[in-house]
């Protein structure tokens, strides 16, 4: 599939983690209550295996996802996934108590779609800025189904292509609230992260 | 003659917008905030008022903030432009100061609004 040494894994999934950590943050502040997040796990996986993966938790699970295409330094679509049951909880938080019930469905879409925007370009900007390099995003677009549904939305529909699955938990203090977010990227996106994550080692250890 | 300082709110995201009016007003009732959706309205909301502070979302459809704020800059010089994103990249930060404008990160919060609203002196 590819071919990471130790020191670029390990690379990776540093990079991740502050950009996941900075994702946190910006979670913290919408929902104003402690975000607790697990260490990000990085897995290559082939489509299918992955929609197994996120669907494995509960059969059939209905989540609702935020994507956003970005290019520049590598292409990925980045997708922000909730369980569909948790969205409006979410979305109260963020806006509070005030707003009337039938208000805060209306636009329950609407404001995920912002939370995810937030979400996603806190944790890419500070990809982008750990390459040195930008990344730039589309609009974010809102989905809701199966893991397997959202996620063979994207790109290519080949089963075989590859998606880099970070998988993390996103752990609310008073609201045990789960995400999981996951970057799909193709192999030839693959190889220009790597190429962005030799970079990185090189200007760390001096070597640029 | 009404003296209230006016605040244009440019982004697409209805709830980014609600929030912004609500946290301006905790902070001063009287102003009048304005909104526009999209970066194109907001060039034409400039031309009927004076806003003293324009808070405008980067990733918008149609032009974009950042083009936004290149127009606005010349249209209003006077005004303060905040360009407000969860784009955290450094180029979006180089650009804001390039163009003369500033820059605040989203999540939109009442301390962070609070907070600009203090530094401008306004």
């Amino acid at each position: 599939m590819i071919n990471l040494s130790e020191l670029e894994n390990d690379a990776l999934v540093e990079i991740f983690n502050i950009g996941v950590g900075h994702a946190a943050a910006a979670m913290s502040e919408i929902v104003n209550e402690e975000v607790t997040m697990s260490v990000p796990s990085i897995t290559f996986l082939n489509r299918a295996d992955a929609a197994a993966l996120l669907g494995s938790k509960k059969d059939g699970e209905r989540i609702c996802g935020v994507s956003q295409h970005y290019d520049g330094a590598f292409a990925t679509e980045a997708i922000l996934m909730f369980p569909e049951d948790k969205s409006l909880e979410i979305v109260r938080l963020m806006v509070g108590d005030a707003m009337p019930l039938q208000e805060l469905t209306e636009m329950e879409q609407e404001a995920m779609s912002e939370i995810g925007n937030i979400i996603l370009n806190s944790c890419v900007g500070t990809l982008a800025n750990l390459f040195d390099s930008e990344l730039h995003g589309s609009l974010p677009l809102y989905h809701v189904g199966t893991s397997a549904e959202i996620l063979s939305s994207f790109g290519s529909r080949d089963d075989e292509a590859v998606v880099l699955m970070l998988h993390i938990d996103f752990v609310l203090s008073k609201h045990q609230i789960h995400g999981y977010v996951a970057f799909v990227l193709d192999l030839s996106a693959l190889h220009d992260l790597k190429q962005q994550v030799s970079h990185y080692l090189a200007k760390v250890l001096g070597q640029a | 003659m009404n003296h209230s300082k006016q605040v244009l709110v440019v982004d697409d995201s209805r709830v980014s917008r609600l929030m912004s009016h609500q946290f301006i007003l905790s902070k001063h009732a009287d102003w009048q905030v304005i909104e526009a959706a999209t970066g194109e309205e907001a060039l034409e909301k400039v031309k009927t008022v004076s806003p003293v502070l324009i808070l405008l979302d980067v990733n918008m459809p149609g032009m974009g903030g950042v083009a936004a704020a290149e127009q606005l800059r010349v249209l209003c010089p006077q005004t303060h432009i905040i360009l407000v994103t969860a784009n955290v990249q450094n180029a979006i930060r180089n650009r804001a100061s390039e163009l003369g404008v500033g820059f605040m990160e989203k999540p939109i919060t009442e301390t962070r609004i609070h907070q600009l609203i203090e530094s401008l002196g306004l």
